[in-house]
Parts: C-alpha cells; structure tokens; sequence
C-alpha cells in the first residue's frame, strides 16, 4: 500500500516536473523572441505563442486534477541538510540559478505562505464575509449562480439566437458605411461627384457628373489666338458631337470649336 | 478602344502582362485608427509610410464608344520624383467565382513634362483628386488607406475639400496574368480585416 502510493506520488512529480520544464522552454524561446527578433514579429505569431503557453498551462491543471495524482497538499517537503558551500551537482540541475543550498534561499524556495499582500487581501475577504451574515451570502450566492447559468445558456444556445440579440446591440459602432463605400470607389473609378468646379458666368448644364475642366487657363488662350497646335479648345461635349470620324479629319474641327470659342468668350458651351 | 481580354491576347514578346487583383472598402474616421493599428500589426514590420498624391485622370475621346482613359499621378510630398502613368483595363469577367477584381494594368514612369505631353496627344484631362493616406505592404500585398478630396481650383492642390468622412481602403496585388492563388491570399488577408472593414471585389461600372 504504501509502496503504491510513492510510487504513484513519484511518478505524479516526474510528469509535472516535465510539464513545467515544457513551459518554461516555451516561455523561454518567447521572451527571445520579443527580446531579438521584435522587428520581424507578427500579432499571429505572438497569438500563437500565447495560445501555446496557454495550452500547455491547461495540461498542467488537468494532470494536477487527476484521479491517479496524489494529493500534494498532505506532503511535507523538509530541508535535511543545509549547508553554506557551493553544491555543483546542483547547479548544474538549477541551471546555475541556485548554486548553494543554505539558510537564505529555503525561506524562498520552500514557502507554502502565500505573500503577505496576498495574506492581507484574504484577511480581509474573510472578514467581510462574516460581517455580512449567513442570509444576505447565500443570496448573493444564488444571484452569482443565477448569473452563471445565464451566461451559459446564452453561450451554448445555436449561433442564430445569439446573433439576431447581436445584431440589434452591434448598430450603434459601425465602423464602415457601405454607401461611402461605393461613392469613394465611384470617385476613384470615373470621377462620380468629382471636378464639379463651374467657372463664374453662364453655368453649363448638361454634364452633372464629369468634368469640363481645363487642364490650365493658358491652354485655352492659346487656341483662341493661334490654334495652331493640336489643342482642341472645348473638351467633353461639344467635342464629341462635332467629330466628324477619322483622327485625321481632326484639323478641320479643331477650326469650328476655335470659332464658337472666341464667339461666347467661354471655354465651357454645355 | 477598347482592349480585348488580356488572356485571350497572344504573348508576342516585350514585357509580360501585368494584372492588377483588387478589393477596395471603406472605413468611417472614427474606426480609422484601430485600422491602421490592425494593419500595422498584421503587416510587414516596417515604418509606416503615409502618401499624399495628386491624380489627373486623362480621357481621349475615341469615336466608338468607349473614351481611354490614363491615370497621371504625381506626389505632393516629394515634388521632384517622377510622374507615375498607368493604364488600367476593363475588369476581367471570366471567373464569377474568383474574389478579387483583376484588370490589366500597364505602369510607366514618366517626366514632368506629362501633363503637356498628353494634352499635345489629345487627351484632356476629364477629373483630378488628391489622396493622402498611409500604405503598407505585406509580401506583394499593397494595402493603400487614403483619405480622397477634390481639387476646387483646377490644379490648385492647396485648396482641396474631403470628399466623405470615410477613408478608401485598397487591397491590391500586381502579378503576371493566370495566377490564381493570389486572389484565394487576398481574401484570406481580408477575412483578418473583418468587423472593421469589409473588402470586397467592388465593379466600377455596376454603380454609375
């Protein structure tokens, strides 16, 4: 019987000492990361190093859990020898982080008292606990159970009941408006509510979205005197209507678009 | 003018067919700032950049339908770099099920001299606006947030008004024609964007 019993408390800690070298390796490599390599990290690699040290902490908890642990709390660790000199074999297991086994790192080490803060804020806790008085607990305990249960309904229902409450609560933070969208997309694709920049004078109507726009006044100045460059002085409009059909013919209607130009002192006919 | 489907068209030598995969959003002011952290985050690690350009865009009135249009873009911020010409082609209609908007797309660098060159060409220039945002990359990803205004004083680039209170975001990959996969990376990416922007294939032309 009791052979069974160390046996099994032996092999309990081998396997939580493993566990426990596992995340410590892990927490390890972590802190190097961050350490060294923190221009080229990325969220999701450092989600999943959280996740990982996460998970392993879980199997942790499960093996402490286990019907076939020992309980650990009936076990009583007692230093049998201390002494002041330097203890090698020690070392080298603690990774040079406890080279001396003596009367200043037990205290440390071997506490099973929770921190004095720790210590205080229970006091206190415990304290209230009694001032309240056993009827006014045990309905805070219903209302804290009542709570729970809610909650976990409300989790383990299916998706459509969970998301149609949702929905109603979410509308006051979007953070996106379809319609901008289109408009924003409708402005960079062709100029939707763009160049909308009417010159003073008689406003052409005609054209609500696209521009008559000038790509500069000397352009226009240059036609009505020579008009010997390529320039066509009217843009949009009037220009589609009075092409005549071959690129080449484009010397003849440049000389009808100087004419109207000059005639109403206005680059912009419709 | 219209060009026939980049795909269809056979390699004749010269420099490969570019196609520009795209997804565009939106994001109101108020959310702007957990995007660019979300972005920050998710992308490659290196400094922000943040942009302000200035965009004409140039038609040439063909006598057939449909005008050619180019985009001359130029930067506010750095004033002696070099213009930025691009040709952006009809959206590819071949794949309902592909996620992204593909287009060809020719990019040329260009002098200074552009504007007046395209003018002589017979081009005019049909609508400009000024866009300042911030881009961020990840691998050949371009995620571009820019806040669009319009210019009041044709070539005025001071005197600009907000278009809307939300910036456009654009998720863009420039890749040879016939890869697939891209698009399957770029959907991925926009999934991770989600509640806070939704990028989706968005056809200019549906919404006129």
């Amino acid at each position: 019987m009791q052979q069974r019993e160390e046996k099994q408390l032996e092999g309990a800690v081998e396997s939580l000492t493993s566990r426990v070298a596992h995340v410590k390796n892990s927490l390890q490599s972590f802190i190097y990361k961050l350490e060294n390599e923190y221009e080229r990290l990325t969220w999701p690699s450092v989600l999943d190093n959280f996740a990982l040290l996460s998970g392993q902490l879980n199997t942790i908890n499960k093996l402490l859990k286990n019907d076939k642990t020992p309980s650990f709390r009936n076990q009583v660790i007692i230093p049998l020898l201390l002494s002041p000199d330097r203890d090698e074999d020690l070392a080298k297991l603690t990774e040079q982080r406890v080279p001396v086994f003596s009367h200043e790192i037990v205290p440390d080490h071997l506490r099973t008292k929770p921190d004095p803060d720790v210590e205080e804020q229970e006091k206190q806790l415990n304290a209230e606990a009694v001032r309240i008085g056993p009827d006014a607990a045990q309905k805070q305990i219903q209302t804290l159970n009542k709570l729970c249960s809610n909650l976990l309904e409300k989790l383990n229902n299916p998706r459509e009941d969970r998301d149609s409450e949702n929905a109603a609560l979410r509308q006051n933070k979007p953070s996106f408006n379809p319609a901008d969208t289109t408009a924003l997309v409708a402005a960079v694709g062709f100029g939707k509510n763009l160049s909308k920049c009417r010159p003073p004078g008689p406003v052409a109507p005609g054209h609500p979205g696209q521009g008559n726009m000038m790509s500069g006044g000397p352009t226009l100045q240059q036609v009505t005197i020579g008009g010997a460059s390529g320039h066509q002085g009217n843009i949009g409009g009037p220009v589609a209507s009075q092409q005549t059909g071959q690129p080449g013919k484009m010397p003849s209607s440049i000389k009808t678009n100087i004419k109207s130009a000059s005639a109403s002192m206005h680059p912009y006919n419709r | 003018m219209e060009a026939p489907p980049v795909t269809v068209m056979p390699v004749t030598g010269g420099a490969i067919n570019m196609m520009e995969y795209l997804l565009q959003g939106s994001v109101l002011d108020q959310a702007l700032d957990s995007l660019l952290h979300r972005l920050r985050g998710l992308c490659d690690n290196i400094e922000p950049e943040t942009f302000a350009d200035h965009e004409l865009v140039y038609l040439l009135k063909g006598q057939q339908g449909q005008p050619f249009l180019l985009r001359a873009r130029r930067s506010l911020s750095h004033p002696a770099a070099p213009w930025h010409l691009r040709y952006l082609g009809q959206p590819e209609v071949g794949d309902k099920s592909r996620h992204a908007l593909v287009r060809n797309c020719v990019d040329v660098a260009a002098s200074h001299s552009l504007p007046d060159f395209l003018n002589e060409m017979g081009f005019r220039m049909d609508h400009e606006f000024v866009a300042k945002g911030h881009v961020f990359r990840k691998g050949t990803m371009k995620v571009v947030v820019s806040k669009l205004s319009r210019v009041l004083v044709p070539g005025n680039t001071e005197n600009t008004e907000q278009l809307s209170l939300s910036s456009l975001v654009e998720l863009s990959v420039l890749a040879p024609a016939g890869q697939d996969t891209v698009s399957e990376d770029m959907r991925a990416f926009a999934e991770q964007l989600k509640p806070l922007v939704h990028l989706e294939k968005i056809d200019p032309k549906k919404h006129t």
